[in-house]
């Protein structure tokens, strides 16, 4: 689906709470999510809970989403990963005696549209200078969050391999990110 | 790794969702006083958004739209909080620890394997020549301090690991204020070296127990 007709399935939830216009936000991304929990380990039953809190805090808190701070695949992705968090906080044999830390660990924090258009011109370069098993291997490390020795066994190539390419790769972000 | 890809790591892995709590804590502290480091922080959330428009579809198997419209779920937080003032509450009513004259931490008490501390030095002090048994990142919260590999004031960060020997020094002016995290021991050289050495084997023996 285009970005654009997403955003605008956003703004009708957003102005009219149109429950067609959230199907099809349903229908694109619950998929997507769905498989992200899978990818970083969480068993399936627990992955569709996750995905249904995911799903459910787009559709509560649709109005704290803004198009011109950031694009909708960063806030929902956002979302996502902080139910991961919370999640493994929740299984970790860590007591935590500070009530709920996470809280106020990831807020929204102002983007202006400079810095967007910046941050996506600079996330050609990265892509434009990455091939496709570089590509594979950011997703696996940082999306997925594989350790280098599961990314390794996948890929089916040598651990030193895995671990020089990946610093490779980050210090050519590095490069562009500075 | 060099200094920056150390700092890009840290940023990287707390957008990744991957750090424990002391480091969650320290990251987003580090990402609210430095621009560039939020700025890179946004970037990269841009590119995993990226990887997630892109993902493979799992469809969920009982799960339809209509169950994610009526549970409730949360409170709505959009005021931004100061972590270190939610965690610590105000600095100057701690209960600090002198670990030597115009040098006392404070100690956050939460469970991780990495130490989470508050270290504040009174204007001119310096902490004698040590390295590091794992890797110590220090974030300056208030005031500046200095060493053999630069000036480090509000919103810097230093990362050091077993090889970097160094000697800080605070402000004449202003002393500072810092987080720091500790993976593991300090160790110390130079006069007061063997003792303190021996106070931190005493002190871990003790924690042990």
């Amino acid at each position: 689906m285009e970005k654009s007709n997403l955003n605008n399935l956003m703004k009708r939830i957003q102005r009219d709470r149109d429950e067609m216009a959230f199907s099809e936000i349903f229908d694109f991304f619950a998929p997507k999510i769905n498989a992200y929990f899978i990818q970083n380990r969480i068993k399936i039953e627990t992955s569709e809970e996750l995905t249904q809190e995911v799903l459910s805090t787009i559709w509560i808190k649709s109005n704290l989403y803004d198009s011109k701070k950031s694009v909708l695949s960063t806030w929902v992705f956002t979302i996502a990963r902080n139910k991961k968090i919370d999640f493994f906080r929740k299984n970790s044999k860590i007591n935590f005696k500070e009530e709920d830390i996470r809280e106020f660990l990831y807020q929204d924090r102002e983007i202006n549209l400079i810095e967007e258009n910046e941050a996506k011109k600079q996330i050609d370069r990265i892509n434009k200078q990455l091939d496709e098993q570089q590509k594979i291997m950011i997703k696996m490390n940082f999306f997925e969050n594989k350790s280098h020795k599961k990314i390794a066994d996948e890929l089916e190539i040598p651990l030193g391999t895995v671990k020089s390419r990946i610093r490779h790769i980050l210090m050519k972000m590095q490069e562009i990110l500075e | 790794m060099n200094g920056t890809a150390v700092k890009n790591q840290l940023i990287f892995d707390f957008a990744s969702g991957i750090l424990g709590p002391a480091k969650s804590l320290f990251a987003s502290t580090y990402l609210q006083l430095n621009s560039n480091a939020s700025r890179i922080s946004s970037t990269f959330e841009k590119m995993m958004g990226e990887n997630l428009m892109d993902n493979e579809n799992i469809h969920p198997k009982n799960l339809k739209y209509t169950d994610c419209m009526n549970i409730e779920n949360g409170r709505s937080t959009s005021s931004i909080k100061d972590p270190v003032t939610c965690l610590f509450g105000n600095l100057n009513n701690l209960n600090w620890k002198q670990v030597y004259k115009g040098f006392k931490e404070y100690t956050a008490s939460i469970d991780d394997k990495d130490e989470l501390k508050l270290i504040k030095m009174d204007p001119g002090v310096s902490v004698p020549l040590h390295s590091h048994g794992g890797k110590e990142y220090i974030l300056v919260l208030e005031g500046s301090f200095r060493d053999e590999h630069g000036y480090y004031s509000k919103g810097d960060i230093q990362i050091n690991d077993q090889k970097v020997k160094h000697t800080p020094i605070a402000s004449k002016d202003t002393g500072c204020v810092c987080l720091s995290i500790t993976e593991k021991d300090v160790i110390f050289f130079g006069k007061y070296g063997s003792f303190l050495n021996l106070f931190t084997f005493i002190k871990s023996f003790f924690k042990q127990i």
